[in-house]
């Protein structure tokens, strides 16, 4: 047992670890926690899942003539490019996150998650607006219609299971900056808030094909 | 590494992250540009950000090589797998 083996720097009356731990050295996975590395697998596994959705899409998308039907609104690319930014600014400010909790910087480490979860959720509110518009029309009264086309069902069932991940990412970000205002990564053990980040770039990894895949590649499908 | 020079990559990973998404929104609007030079440009920027974001803020550049392999290996044959039906799809339209 790894954990049993782990190496507290201190420990509290009630035997709790108290310091950053240390890993014992592992021939494989050098000193990374068993959470990191359950992380990864966990975003290996999501990994497939986005791949079998922007498979399928490439898919359907390259055997067809013509892509965008009669009647369908274009994707607003400028408008999306400006999410694709805010998801790398709100990765940035994760990683300055991860980086002043490591240093023990609790009110550092709570403004970069606080710009992080505003990032989020500002994704969020940017993907309701092209769906449904904010004050303007969104996709869905122009004409986007979920299982008319190839088009519009792969366009709605690959952005909002993106869009899922944003918000379990904004979730699990809060659920992290409550437990930081509390002091509970005082000691500079960064282990969960670093498994958190590798979610949250995940997500921004994942949105950067979307966005290229979806939204950048134009009519209509692979062939010139 | 120091607090500072990972700072320092940050940032500049992030302007680098950045000029590749102007680049992208660019390329699609240059008129008369070729498909297939429109798409690969489109797919290589898009693998290079990923890349990026893998490797720095995911830290994977600073993990042994069996978890480096472990994330990077399961996605060679999918890969594959894409580009053979993805092909063989398109293919179906050539006159």
């Amino acid at each position: 047992m790894r954990a049993a083996e782990a190496t507290h720097h201190a420990a509290d009356v009630h035997g709790h670890p108290q310091g950053p731990i240390t890993w014992p050295k592992d021939p494989f996975m050098d000193r990374a926690s068993a959470l990191k590395v359950g992380m990864w697998i966990f975003l290996l596994s999501d990994a497939f899942s986005f791949s079998g959705l922007l498979l399928t899409y490439g898919m359907l998308r390259a055997a067809s003539s013509v892509w965008q039907q009669p009647g369908e609104p274009a994707f607003g690319i400028n408008f999306t490019a400006g999410l694709t930014f805010l998801l790398i600014c709100s990765s940035v400010t994760m990683v300055m996150a991860v980086a002043a909790c490591r240093a023990g910087k609790r009110a550092k480490t709570l403004t970069f998650l606080g710009l992080t979860i505003l990032g989020g959720c500002l994704f969020l509110c940017g993907q309701f607006h092209e769906y449904f518009g904010i004050g303007t029309h969104g996709l869905v009264a122009e004409g986007l219609k979920f299982g008319a086309s190839h088009r519009a069902t792969t366009f709605y069932v690959i952005t909002s299971f993106h869009g899922f991940h944003v918000f379990s990412g904004v979730l699990i970000l809060s659920i992290m900056f409550v437990k930081t205002a509390l002091g509970k990564y005082d000691n500079g053990n960064h282990d969960a808030l670093e498994a958190t980040g590798l979610f949250w770039h995940f997500v921004d990894l994942v949105w950067i094909l979307v966005f290229t895949f979806v939204y950048l590649i134009p009519e209509p499908g692979v062939l010139p | 590494m120091s607090t500072a020079t990972s700072t320092r990559s940050y940032m500049i990973v992030f302007g680098i992250l950045t000029v590749l998404t102007v680049a992208e929104v660019g390329v699609v609007k240059v008129p008369a540009i070729g498909r297939a030079l429109l798409i690969s440009a489109l797919v290589l920027m898009a693998l290079a950000k990923a890349g990026l974001v893998l490797m720095t803020y995911m830290h994977l550049g600073h993990e042994t090589r069996s978890l480096k392999l472990m994330v990077i290996l399961p996605f060679v044959l999918p890969a594959l797998y894409a580009f053979v039906l993805i092909a063989e799809a398109s293919w179906r339209l050539l006159p």
